[in-house]
């Protein structure tokens, strides 16, 4: 034993100090002339960051330009970190732009959101890391990766760490390429909300409390639809939930891989959904999100669950809560864990309705009154572990019978081979 | 022994993970200053003529002309002067309840400074910044100008600068604040509508106040320099939040819309939030009430509403507004020191709210 400890401590002493000797790191500034040439900035210039790392105090912003690039020497040579900012709730900001361009640097420690891109038409995110160097914490900063309102969204090969809601987050944007990135120890680790004509590929997700969502969002400036999900590898997603709560992704149980929330025409296919010990794939509509959330809202500062879900929903007529046109093709199931995650109203439900055996594919069974059909599809993703809640009834038609959604049985074409 | 080995263990083991928590010594260098770039105004201020004689003594020139507002943005409890240069022989068109339209060479001044004693606002005056909103073809740009130590000229500094000021507040007690005078960009943040720039001040209800013992906008329009003025008792009036005896409602709509409004509302910067905080906004989900956050983050602090009636300890606006963390505070800008008066006005609005 005495020797065992011994061992340990000159093994963990060794270790500590031939880190050190990688010399220390040496934070420069280059804050003022930085943020004077992105504000000076023609259009189509390139402005390149040196090797280093650089500490930011204030939001360093880019606004208003056209092709313009920002380039680094790599995620690992060039740091750029916010962690002793004062001013500005992101770290990097781009805005109003027209086809902006970042590639191969590394954004740390933001305050709030490490990079936000608002209302641009054109962002290309190339080889970003964007991360919370401290790991996943609560006092984290909500997105790492996070465009809004933008047209023309590229996100490629960029790694996403740590933030305390989506890694990657793309909001209320239109025509969005997410591929080849990898999020973990995040929330969220890729989250498409109320956006349109989404891809979502060759991702590799694993670790964060909830993997890819898909969500669609009442009393928002537009709404999602033609999602496709694809080659993802989705596994271990069973962090547990560090979100602020009062967010809605502080909802999300850990333990969850996939889920579709209310949005319409989205495809699922080829992915690898492995060891999300809660679901791996939920398809759930808005109505229970809100149902959920009744009963929890009066408690005493109540800050558990879901009771901050906007529960005005029926009131915005331009949204649909249900979740319809979903095609769900060709994926892979398993799941190592008997028990779903406990520690909260979702996983509880499951523990009971499916004893020992968490779904690979569980749906909420609440669909359009207004729709005869929800064509919701499964096809040839293997023997699965699927739950149909039929929550709307209050489970009283509960059925673990895939049969009923399969949809090469409804729809040959769909297994034409080309 | 053994124990005495775990603890350098456990030890050790905290050198490694506390790494990156040593104290950051920063270097300047690296980037060379931008050179060979278009300014995007005058280098300095002095180069416009605003003002006659001594430069800090702000003697308005001819063509330019002083005027007040209601009720003022707080920015960390400098005290500001406003004054507008018009180009000769044009006027500024009103509207009831939009900014006014300007004539095309308009240009807006802003000084903002502190009293050493804020019992004694005319002494001893240090001047930091002058924004400047220039109409140019058609569009407004936003310059920030920072003053020299010795008070005698202002510079055109498109990344904004820092600066530590300190003063004896009305209560006599000694105050400090490291001030910030924004960048160009984040200029923007605020005085954005859809893609373009727009003063945010010159309203009807901001500036239909008594000045001098006369009302400014009779007083604009007698010199000629305001058209399409209607008889006053048309004309809207934001009160005073600082007048208590104004209704608390009218006050504190008048704080939200000033400090909140010029990016929460439909065309502004923070419509994604769908939070709306202009003073004639009449839904009350719109103004936060019953409303749970869209993408707060941490700055939901674990609330569930904007605004909860009677409880403004259960309201994010509330948390948001009395916080100083950047990543959580509103607004997010231009604030480093929580505005007291305006947070208890807020807390009892909220209070009366059923």
């Amino acid at each position: 034993m005495k020797g065992a400890v011994i061992f340990l401590t000159v093994l963990t002493l060794f270790a500590c100090c031939s880190k050190k000797n990688d010399s220390p790191i040496v934070w420069k500034s280059i804050e003022k002339e930085l943020q004077e040439r992105l504000i000076l900035a023609e259009d189509g210039e390139t402005i390149e960051l040196p090797e280093g790392h650089y500490m930011f105090t204030r939001t360093l912003s880019l606004d208003g330009k056209k092709r313009v690039t920002l380039r680094g020497k790599g995620m690992d040579k060039t740091i750029l970190s916010w962690k002793n900012q004062t001013e500005g709730a992101q770290g990097l900001l781009i805005s109003n732009g027209y086809n902006i361009k970042l590639e191969d640097f590394t954004i740390e420690d933001a305050k709030g959101d490490n990079l936000k891109v608002n209302d641009t038409n054109g962002i290309i995110l190339r080889r970003i890391r964007s991360q919370w160097s401290g790991g996943p914490k609560t006092e984290n900063g909500a997105y790492a990766l996070y465009p809004v309102l933008c047209t023309r969204v590229l996100i490629e090969e960029c790694v996403a760490m740590g933030s305390s809601d989506a890694g990657i987050y793309v909001g209320q944007s239109d025509t969005v390429v997410i591929r080849k990135n990898k999020a973990y120890w995040n929330v969220a680790g890729i989250e498409a909300e109320n956006s349109k004509y989404v891809e979502i590929y060759n991702n590799e997700v694993y670790e964060n409390t909830g993997g890819i969502l898909v969500f669609d969002l009442p009393g928002l400036t537009r709404y999602g639809h033609s999602t496709k999900v694809y080659n993802n590898i989705i596994r271990d997603n069973n962090h547990p939930n560090f979100a602020q709560k009062g967010n809605i992704v502080a909802t999300i149980p850990p333990g969850s891989g996939l889920m579709i929330l209310a949005t319409h025409d989205a495809e699922i296919s080829y992915n690898e959904i492995h060891n999300n010990k809660t679901a791996g794939l939920a398809i759930v509509s808005y109505e229970l999100v809100a149902a959920l959330s009744e009963g929890q809202e009066d408690a005493p500062g109540a800050v558990a669950g879901v009771q901050t879900v906007n529960n005005n929903f029926r009131q915005d007529t331009l949204y649909n809560p249900y979740p319809y046109r979903i095609r769900i093709l060709r994926n892979t199931f398993a799941n190592k864990h008997w028990f779903p995650s406990l520690n909260n109203e979702v996983g509880k439900l499951l523990a009971w309705k499916s004893f020992l055996n968490p779904p690979d594919i569980v749906f909420d069974g609440i669909t359009d009154p207004k729709r005869e059909d929800p064509e919701i599809c499964l096809g040839d993703n293997g023997k699965i572990t699927f739950i149909n809640l039929d929550a709307a009834n209050n489970f009283k038609n509960l059925s673990k019978n895939p049969a009923p959604f399969e949809c090469f049985k409804r729809n040959p074409y769909l297994d034409m081979k080309l | 022994m053994y124990r005495r080995a775990l603890y350098i263990l456990l030890l050790a083991a905290a050198g490694c993970s506390t790494k990156r928590e040593e104290p950051v010594h920063i270097t300047e260098e690296a980037l060379p200053p931008p050179t060979g770039y278009l300014l995007p105004g005058r280098e300095k201020l002095s180069e416009y003529g605003f003002f006659n004689g001594v430069l800090s003594r702000l003697q308005p020139a001819d063509n330019v002309f002083p005027y007040e507002l209601n009720a003022p943005l707080f920015s960390d409890y400098a005290f500001k002067k406003r004054f507008i240069y018009l180009p000769p022989g044009t006027a500024i068109t009103y509207h009831p309840n939009d900014v006014f339209e300007f004539p095309e060479g308009t240009i807006i001044i802003k000084h903002f400074y502190y009293p050493a004693d804020f019992r004694k606002p005319d002494e001893n005056i240090r001047i930091l910044e002058t924004r400047l909103l220039v109409l140019e073809g058609g569009t407004w740009k936003a310059l920030p100008y920072v003053w020299n130590n010795e008070q005698t000229e202002a510079f055109l500094e498109v990344a904004g600068h820092q600066t530590h000021v300190q003063w004896t507040h009305h209560n006599g007690t000694v105050r400090s604040v490291n001030y910030a005078v924004p960048n160009m960009n984040q200029c923007k943040n605020c005085h954005l509508r859809g893609d373009k720039i727009f003063p945010i001040g010159p309203l009807a209800r901001q500036l239909n106040k008594t000045v001098n013992g006369k009302n400014q906008l009779l007083h604009l329009a007698s010199l000629g320099i305001l058209k399409n003025l209607p008889p006053l008792h048309q004309v809207p009036i934001l009160p005073d939040y600082d007048d208590p005896t104004a209704p608390l409602d009218a006050r504190a709509r008048a704080w939200l819309e000033v400090n909140c409004a010029h990016c929460h509302r439909p065309d502004g910067p923070a419509k994604t939030s769908g939070l709306h905080l202009t003073a004639d906004v009449i839904r009350p989900f719109e103004l936060g009430i019953g409303k749970p956050p869209v993408a707060a983050g941490r700055g939901s602090g674990g609330l569930a509403y904007d605004i909860v009636p009677g409880h403004p300890e259960k309201s994010i606006l509330y948390y948001r507004i009395t916080s100083t963390d950047p990543g959580i505070m509103m607004p997010e800008l231009g604030k480093k020191l929580v505005h007291e008066e305006g947070v208890a006005l807020i807390r009892d609005w909220i209070s009366s709210l059923k």
